[in-house]
């Protein structure tokens, strides 16, 4: 049997073995590997637990023997082989199932809340243990996206966007669970289908369907902005119909020639739109200049920005995930895209902690869990769900949201070992 | 004579030879003019004998001296020799071409020297020479630039021998292309007709002449009767007379055989793959839509129609279950349902992006639908847009009569009813969104109506009925206006009223058809399972005519942006094309097909009933027999 000569290296100190060439089967797979690791770790430590481990050559999962990774990846088997491990990531376990009376549209998590849009026009608040908390009711159209703006132990900031055009401005009193609508945001001409509010969390922007991008005070004030009226819907009608006081937007981004799909902030100055004239814009969000565009040849659903990695992951009209450079000039290259799903992807989201995870819902009814160092296939399938994916997030605390037409919103616990401190 | 006889030796000596004279070996004829003939020892000149015999004093020594005929002038002194009797003998024998000595054999039995046979001695001592045994340095030098231009390929050792196959090709003439069957060549001589009952000893009577035919036969030009020879009937074949056009007819035939132009028609062997047209690749031709990617389920039975809004975010769709349902096209989501109670037989959104308003048709009606989707300023003005007409002082008389909702009805988003009065089949809007048409099931000159909505008035534009029409199509450019009857398509100038272009079909009975955006292209499917292309600027008759589907076709449609057109099968498939219209009049227009799209289920033997294009992105819609809505991207 043919054997190859390989060098084991970890960042995490604990489970570190002799920095020696071992000679290794050519054939061997990771568990094989990984029982030899953990024979070296028992060896110097009468006390070792058995830990499954997963193997990296030059930045790629080992999801195949040996040899034939080092095959594909041109890899000389003549000298010695570098191979780093990490823990094994341990699949998300499901947690909880928390039941909507109707499609669910967006998820966002917060510390101790889950901040959901629904299409029975109100926008939900559950605890993390799927206790519902409070149902914010006040569009009159479905609930297309929601976020928060800020949360104190007293009162929480929160938005939600909805078809009807508008986006309500809450608070929440969290110890008297009053729930009050501050400010209407009127002026977009179609569905508002994403917003996003920036790091400093005082200005959102929002993304609709009538091809503008938006930007808005998120802080509460007592002025009402002066709207021009619409000449025909009588004043008073206007008044009875509205929740709060309206608020006008700061500035408005046109450039899309179709829908705008998602948005997101970049940093404090950077503003990301996707949308389906094919193309994600990036804008100055002081200016509201047009920075950069990126081509793509389908219609984008979802946009997601990692600080960690500096990459964007794009979903689109087809069963591709790409993953983009937002800084590159030329604008249309596609750094990586991942191939898994059999469906649109519908909403893609970067790990808030881990550079190189994302997770990605699909048509499919799918969730999956992608690493990027293996992109031939993600690291696990969510098939839980009964209908279409709309929406992922990422909980702190390792908890992984997902939600669509089956009106379930399903937790995944994901535990995050003690290399993704490292990572 | 006495010198030679006593001293041998002075004739011997080449010296002393003659030296009375001493002049020497010289031409004696020198001393021809002279007295003297040289000189002796002394230097005294030798005086010639003096001559003067005449020729009687010859002739007379001639007969009298028995030795006359064996003397000798001597030239060197001019004396008279008599040759002894050697010297005439061996004259004699030179004469005769003998040797001169008389004791030489010129016949001596030859001895061979060397033999036939091999001997083992050695003929001669001498010992072998050296180079006998050591190799030649000439020749080796020789060999090695051989040896050296065989390596380097200047010269070939020796040439392959041509196998001459011991087994040929007996059946090698038989084949046209093969060398040796072109060589042949053979062209057949022309047959001659073979004699018919006419020509018989005893032809049937039917081919006997009459009186007047023979007459007739007998003042016809030679070249232009019919037959050569007059039928004649004789008892037997004794009686058959000699033929007197014998040798006429062979020198015809011989005429014929050297006059009549012979050629090999020469066939042109042509590839029939090259007769395809070299069409480009559906890969190249990107994009088009090519898999399923939502469903969109709700309606429990067949979904005759669908039609979706201008901006491409809501469809509409409308079922034999009685209701016609809005969708959200991103996510499949039903908005609403309107419940009709009825078989919805048609609707339209209308393409005015600023107004918001679905024409259904429904039974006798047809219905106008606010939806109340998209932007709210845009569907309340619409509704102040129908609000706002004032009815005109007088009225008149319609063929339809314009309704208003009732308040119930108003909630449901129904604004105005049409009510024609007959079944309503098909209602289309022209691109402004003003005039919208609807096609009644009539025979009558009614079936086509008209109608403007802001005015809410109604005209049947046609005076006479042209056959039963099965579908109506404003032009979205030119003020046409396109019926198509079961096998013509009528396109009328709206405002010219009259009729500028049919178009024949080609097909049985015509399903549907729809226009290219560019107005010039036309498709249309028919139930004979043909979709026919025209182009308008080239012919009334299909450009082409496309049968990929294995059943009728229930509906085609043209994509606003993209090349691409689609049709609709009740053989559950949705099959899409690419057709590139050019704005060069020279080149036709390119219809590629590049992709089948299968879903739909087929129920009660049918398939797909609609097929309609996303305004904005490749993508296509199908609904079914199945009550689905499908979206392929």
């Amino acid at each position: 049997m043919a054997q190859l000569t390989a060098r084991f290296r970890t960042e995490n100190r604990r489970y570190a073995v002799e920095d020696v060439p071992f000679s290794v089967p050519a054939a061997s797979e990771t568990t094989d590997l990984s029982q030899l690791i953990n024979k070296l770790l028992a060896a110097g430590n009468a006390d070792h637990k058995y830990v499954e481990f997963d193997f990296l050559i030059n930045g790629q999962f080992l999801r195949m023997p040996l040899v034939t990774h080092m095959e594909m990846e041109n890899i000389s088997t003549e000298e010695v082989v570098e191979i780093e491990y990490v823990e094994k990531y341990m699949a998300p376990q499901p947690e909880e199932c928390i039941f909507h009376n109707d499609w669910i549209s967006s998820i966002q998590a917060a510390e101790e809340w889950i901040l959901t849009g629904c299409y029975d026009k109100t926008a939900r608040i559950w605890s993390l243990e799927g206790k519902s908390i409070m149902t914010i009711a006040g569009h009159t159209e479905v609930v297309k996206d929601v976020a928060w703006v800020k949360q104190d132990s007293l009162s929480c900031l929160l938005l939600s966007a909805s078809m009807d055009q508008t986006m309500l401005l809450w608070e929440w009193n969290v110890e008297k669970n009053k729930v009050k609508a501050l400010h209407c945001c009127r002026g977009h001409a179609g569905s508002v289908d994403s917003i996003a509010v920036d790091c400093t969390r005082t200005k959102f922007c929002s993304g609709s369907w009538d091809k503008m991008l938006k930007i808005w005070s998120a802080v509460p004030t007592d002025e009402e902005d002066e709207m021009e009226e619409a000449a025909n819907i009588p004043r008073k009608k206007q008044k009875t119909e509205q929740l709060g006081l309206t608020r006008t937007p700061l500035a408005t981004l046109s450039g899309h020639t179709e829908a705008v799909s998602s948005v997101l902030w970049i940093d404090a100055e950077e503003i990301c739109s996707a949308s389906w004239d094919h193309t994600i814009k990036l804008w100055d969000a002081e200016t509201g200049d047009l920075k950069s565009t990126l081509t793509g040849n389908k219609v984008f659903n979802s946009v997601s920005y990692s600080p960690l990695c500096r990459r964007l992951a794009s979903g689109s009209t087809d069963r591709h995930i790409r993953l983009w450079d937002p800084r590159s000039k030329d604008g249309s290259l596609v750094l990586l895209s991942l191939t898994s799903h059999t469906g649109w992807v519908t909403s893609v989201k970067w790990s808030p902690t881990h550079e190189h995870q994302l997770i990605s819902g699909s048509l499919d009814n799918i969730v999956k869990l992608w690493d990027t160092r293996s992109c031939k296939a993600p690291l696990y399938d969510l098939a839980a769900h009964e209908d279409k994916v709309f929406c992922v997030d990422w909980a702190e605390g390792g908890l992984l949201l997902s939600g669509g037409a089956d009106s379930k919103l399903y937790c995944y616990r994901y535990p995050t070992t003690a290399s993704d401190v490292g990572a | 004579m006495a010198l030679l006889a006593h001293n041998e030796y002075e004739e011997d000596s080449s010296d002393e030879e003659d030296i009375r004279n001493t002049v020497g070996n010289i031409p004696m004829e020198w001393y021809q003019d002279f007295p003297h003939v040289g000189y002796d020892l002394e230097g005294k000149r030798i005086y010639k004998p003096i001559r003067n015999k005449d020729e009687l004093d010859l002739f007379l020594e001639k007969m009298e001296n028995p030795d006359y005929w064996r003397t000798v002038q001597d030239p060197k002194t001019g004396a008279d020799l008599k040759l002894t009797d050697e010297q005439l003998e061996l004259v004699q024998r030179l004469q005769k071409g003998q040797f001169g000595d008389v004791h030489f054999n010129p016949y001596e039995p030859s001895i061979d020297f060397f033999t036939h046979e091999v001997m083992i001695h050695p003929v001669t001592n001498r010992p072998a020479d050296k180079r006998s045994f050591i190799p030649s340095l000439i020749e080796k030098e020789k060999v090695s630039k051989l040896v050296h231009a065989i390596k380097m390929g200047w010269i070939k050792p020796r040439k392959p021998k041509e196998e001459t196959p011991t087994y040929y090709d007996l059946w090698a003439h038989e084949d046209p292309n093969s060398i040796l069957g072109r060589h042949k060549m053979h062209v057949p001589a022309p047959k001659m007709k073979l004699p018919g009952h006419e020509e018989s000893y005893n032809p049937p009577p039917e081919y006997l002449l009459s009186e007047e035919e023979r007459l007739a036969w007998e003042q016809q030009e030679p070249e232009e009767r019919r037959m050569s020879v007059v039928p004649q009937q004789h008892r037997s074949l004794r009686a058959v007379p000699a033929f007197p056009r014998f040798i006429h007819e062979r020198f015809e035939r011989c005429l014929d055989l050297y006059l009549c132009p012979r050629q090999r028609k020469m066939r042109v062997n042509v590839d029939p793959e090259e007769l395809i047209p070299k069409l480009p690749k559906p890969r190249d031709l990107q994009p088009f839509p090519t898999t399923q990617a939502l469903v969109y389920r709700g309606h429990t039975c067949l979904v005759r129609c669908i039609s979706i809004s201008p901006n491409g975010q809501w469809l509409a769709s409308g079922s034999d279950d009685g209701s016609v349902r809005f969708w959200e096209v991103s996510t499949a989501r039903c908005m609403h349902a309107l419940s009709f109670g009825a078989v919805v037989k048609s609707l339209a959104w209308n393409p005015n992006p600023s107004i918001c308003l679905v024409a259904i048709a429904v039974e006798q009606t047809v219905v106008l639908v606010n939806p109340c989707l998209g932007d709210k300023l845009l569907y309340g003005a619409t509704d102040q847009l129908l609000a706002s007409y004032v009815p005109p002082d007088e009225e008149r008389v319609q063929p339809v009569q314009w309704v208003p909702a009732t308040a119930e009805q108003h909630r449901k988003g129904i604004r105005l009813l049409l009510q024609h009065g007959k079944e309503v089949k098909q209602v289309t809007w022209h691109g402004k969104g003003d005039y919208l048409a609807s096609v009644v099931s009539d025979n009558s000159n009614q079936q086509v109506l008209i109608h403007q909505s802001s005015k809410r008035w109604s005209q049947a534009p046609f005076r006479r009925s042209k056959g039963l029409v099965q579908c109506v199509l404003f032009h979205p450019i030119r003020p046409h206006f396109l019926v198509a009857t079961q096998r013509y398509i009528r396109v009328y100038n709206l405002l010219k009223q009259e009729l500028t272009k049919k178009l024949m079909s080609n097909c049985k009975w015509v399903s549907s058809m729809a226009i290219h955006p560019g107005g010039d292209n036309i498709i249309c499917g028919s139930y004979d399972s043909k979709l026919a292309w025209f182009d308008m600027d080239l012919s009334t008759r299909p450009y082409r005519l496309l049968r990929h589907h294995k059943r009728a076709l229930r509906s085609v449609a043209f994509h606003k942006r993209y090349p691409l057109f689609a049709s609709a099968s009740d053989d559950g498939t949705v099959i899409v094309c690419h057709g590139m219209v050019y704005n060069d009049l020279l080149q036709n227009p390119l219809l590629v097909p590049v992709k089948v799209l299968k879903g739909h289920e087929l129920t009660q033997d049918l398939g797909v009933l609609d097929v309609l294009f996303h305004p904005t992105q490749p993508w296509v819609f199908s609904s079914g027999a199945d009550g689905t809505i499908r979206l392929y991207t």
